[in-house]
């Protein structure tokens, strides 16, 4: 074989280069554009109910000054926080329990990755079945006598602690981070974990002190992209969240198409707000991962 | 786009189109009865001109063409019966091709102010709407007009009904087409609650001798509720009509929300929780967490107990103090591509056998809007045939109890007092 030309290498390097810009301009540019929109609504200069009266602050002082829309983002910070921590939690289980190439692994990693696929309205609605005042577990629980109807069985679906939406999206979370996890462990795992082995390091201190670590640092970017998600997510919510506090995506979505044309402005300053939470999320991420990279010395 | 006419413009604008297009339009029209792909008068010429043609004019204009009707599409009898019968029946007798598109009122408006912003085409030939999504594409100019009272077919409407000729009291101002017509019932199972209350009183006699059994929902049929409560409680609807009247809704709203303070620590959840939209209701009517559900159509009991959805002994209940009856229509978009086709369906979709068909509890059981006395004969009989249905509510009950909407601002005004003082208390 002969070795590819000077020219060839730039080519394909230029090659790359331009699919490269081309993939970003493609994903970005919506954004951007919904970006650009919304800040042009919020400033009343575009969408319904407009009024033509000039840029004004109005809308963001009006609607940031509501206690309903600050608690509202409490409690979707609340939710997307404990799922992504569970889920992240389970599916570093998961990759460490099965992460070997026996039957026995194999079988447990396919039964965590089963979730993958299901969308999260299906989800959502699977959550209303099986958990509601009505669900499964309370038919069950009607028939051993244990409850003498759906009053008796705690409300965990429409509440306003969110455990239900937080079951339903670590389910469907867990697997998409258990498949991270594993291919984490398999690529950067395995050699590091020997070496350690090799310097006279205990299974419990091996996992304490090198599997964690590695799976800590490959998973974070997964998990605040599942944190970002699930913090704007609005099928699943729909279905299980309550009607007070009202989680930000459906406050957005309410108001977005409010009976009222002057308050669905409104939304557009919701949009912005649910960005900026995703914008700290990853700013954060960046700020732990330069803190560790520093500690680390890598 | 300078054809394009908005409610500004009205019929005296529509009638200065010059009589050259007039007779453009016919000519072409008259070459297009042997066929023709693509027609650029017809995509020129908008409804309020084409409402100056002969009816066979704009049928001859819509052959041939596609047509997309944007509408809601969250219950499978409604999207059956358009996907089925009227699909079928626009392409057999006009060739005119139907795309159902699910799109709900508030969303429309939204879509059409941001079309309107880039000056796109429309992905909309016809809407389907009332109430306050009326109320808001005329105070923003994005429907097509006058063109609804030159249908052939609107000769039959029932024109003395101010239930179906004003809609939340707004004058159609032929920029809507009566297509539907419903009336706000309770819906109770008769095994469980075998003697449901009548009135708004025995309502909350009731609801406080059964905590946690009844719930309203957030969306467009609970404050149809809340609006019942602010007539019964607030001194009849005769003191909401005739437009938005500060004083009669302080009056109102407050009453109601007084009737809430009092009985919403029984309701489901004691008052904390709400569902979010009426299907979240049906569902927890049917599944025994409520003994009460609610819908804008009186046959939604029947038609959703055929589906499986509510139970087999689910049955439409009527307050004594009355219930709202609205009616529901269809307008053409402001950049509709394609009216002549729209104007077509609007008529085929107000025709009796349209409205018949409609009609059937096995349908939809949605009301006609035709005066069904002065129909001929033979349409009059299966009319009346219709109400046979056991289970259904008898006409003349629903006739006396039925009152009328009032201006949008108290449905909006309401809501917003709902959400921030009873969903949130202390908001």
């Amino acid at each position: 074989m002969s070795r590819p030309s000077e020219g060839g290498v730039r080519r394909s390097k230029e090659g790359s280069t331009l699919a490269g810009v081309f993939a970003v301009v493609v994903l970005a540019s919506p954004v951007v554009l919904g970006i650009g929109y919304s800040a042009l609504g919020a400033l009343g200069l575009a969408g319904p109910g407009t009024g033509g009266t000039g840029p004004s602050l109005d809308r963001f002082s009006q609607v940031l000054g509501e206690p309903a829309v600050w608690e509202g983002t409490l409690w979707t910070l609340w939710v997307a926080g404990a799922s992504t921590v569970l889920a992240t939690v389970g599916a570093a289980g998961v990759a460490v329990a099965f992460r070997g190439v026996g039957w026995r692994n194999r079988l447990g990693r396919s039964l965590a990755f089963l979730p993958l696929p299901v969308p999260h309205l299906a989800a959502g609605v699977g959550a209303l079945l099986i958990l509601g005042q009505s669900g499964l577990l309370s038919r069950i629980a009607y028939y051993l006598g244990w409850i003498g109807g759906p009053a008796d069985m705690p409300a965990v679906v429409l509440d306003p602690a969110g455990i239900g939406l937080i079951i339903a999206l670590t389910w469907k979370e867990l697997p998409f981070l258990a498949l991270v996890g594993v291919s984490i462990l398999e690529t950067r795992g395995e050699a590091l974990e020997e070496t350690a082995r090799g310097l006279g390091s205990g299974p419990g201190s091996t996992l304490l002190r090198v599997t964690w670590p590695v799976l800590w640092r490959g998973m974070l970017p997964a998990a605040v992209a599942v944190f970002t998600f699930v913090a704007g997510s609005y099928e699943a919510a729909v279905l299980l969240a309550p009607s007070d506090p009202l989680a930000l995506p459906l406050l957005t979505w309410e108001r977005y198409t409010d009976a009222s044309l002057t308050r669905r402005g409104d939304a557009y300053v919701l949009a912005l707000l649910g960005l900026m939470l995703a914008v700290v999320a990853v700013a954060v991420h960046e700020w732990v991962r330069t803190g560790e990279q520093g500690r680390t010395g890598s | 786009m300078g054809l394009l006419n908005t409610r500004s413009r009205g019929k005296g604008s529509a009638l200065r189109v010059g009589v050259a297009r007039i007779f453009f339009a016919l000519a072409a029209a008259s070459l297009c009865a042997w066929g023709c792909e693509r027609d650029p008068v017809r995509e020129t010429l908008n409804a309020p001109e084409l409402a100056l043609l002969p009816w066979d004019s704009v049928v001859a204009l819509a052959r041939g063409t596609e047509l997309t009707w944007r509408m809601w599409r969250g219950d499978p009898a409604i999207n059956a019966y358009v996907d089925g019968w009227v699909a079928k029946t626009l392409k057999e007798r006009y060739d005119v091709r139907l795309l159902a598109v699910e799109g709900r009122g508030p969303e429309l408006v939204n879509q059409f102010v941001v079309e309107r912003e880039a000056r796109a085409k429309g992905g909309a030939d016809l809407v389907w709407i009332n109430g306050e999504t009326f109320h808001n594409l005329m105070a923003e100019e994005l429907l097509q007009g006058p063109w609804a009272g030159t249908l052939p077919s609107a000769a039959l409407l029932d024109s003395a009904s101010a239930i179906v000729m004003t809609d939340f009291e707004q004058d159609l101002q032929g920029f809507e087409s009566p297509w539907g017509r419903v009336q706000f019932a309770l819906i109770y199972d008769t095994i469980r609650t075998p003697n449901p209350p009548r009135t708004v009183e025995e309502l909350g006699n009731w609801i406080k001798a059964h905590p946690g059994r009844f719930t309203h929902d957030q969306s467009f049929t609970g404050v149809t509720f809340l609006k019942v409560l602010m007539y019964a409680l607030g001194g009849g609807v005769d003191r909401f009509e005739g437009g938005f009247h500060q004083e009669a809704y302080d009056h109102g709203s407050e009453a109601v929300l007084a009737w809430l303070r009092a009985h919403s620590g029984w309701f489901w959840r004691e008052g904390r929780e709400y569902p979010s939209d009426v299907a979240e209701l049906h569902r927890l009517f049917a599944n025994n967490e409520v003994d009460f559900s609610m819908s804008n159509n009186e046959s939604e009991a029947v038609t959703k107990s055929r589906q499986g959805v509510l139970p087999s002994t689910a049955r439409p209940l009527l307050l004594k103090n009355g219930t709202i009856a609205n009616a529901h229509y269809v307008g053409i978009p402001f950049n509709a591509p394609n009216p002549a086709g729209a104007m077509v369906l609007a008529n085929l979709l107000l025709s009796p056998e349209a409205q018949l068909e409609k009609e059937r509890p096995d349908v939809w059981g949605d009301g006609t809007v035709l005066d069904i006395g002065a129909l001929p004969p033979g349409w009059k009989t299966q009319f009346e045939a219709l109400g046979a249905d056991s289970r259904a509510l008898p006409k003349d009950s629903l006739t006396r109890y039925a009152l009328p909407e009032v201006a949008p601002e108290y449905h909006e005004r309401l809501s917003e007092a709902w959400r921030r003082t009873v969903r949130r208390p202390g908001g």
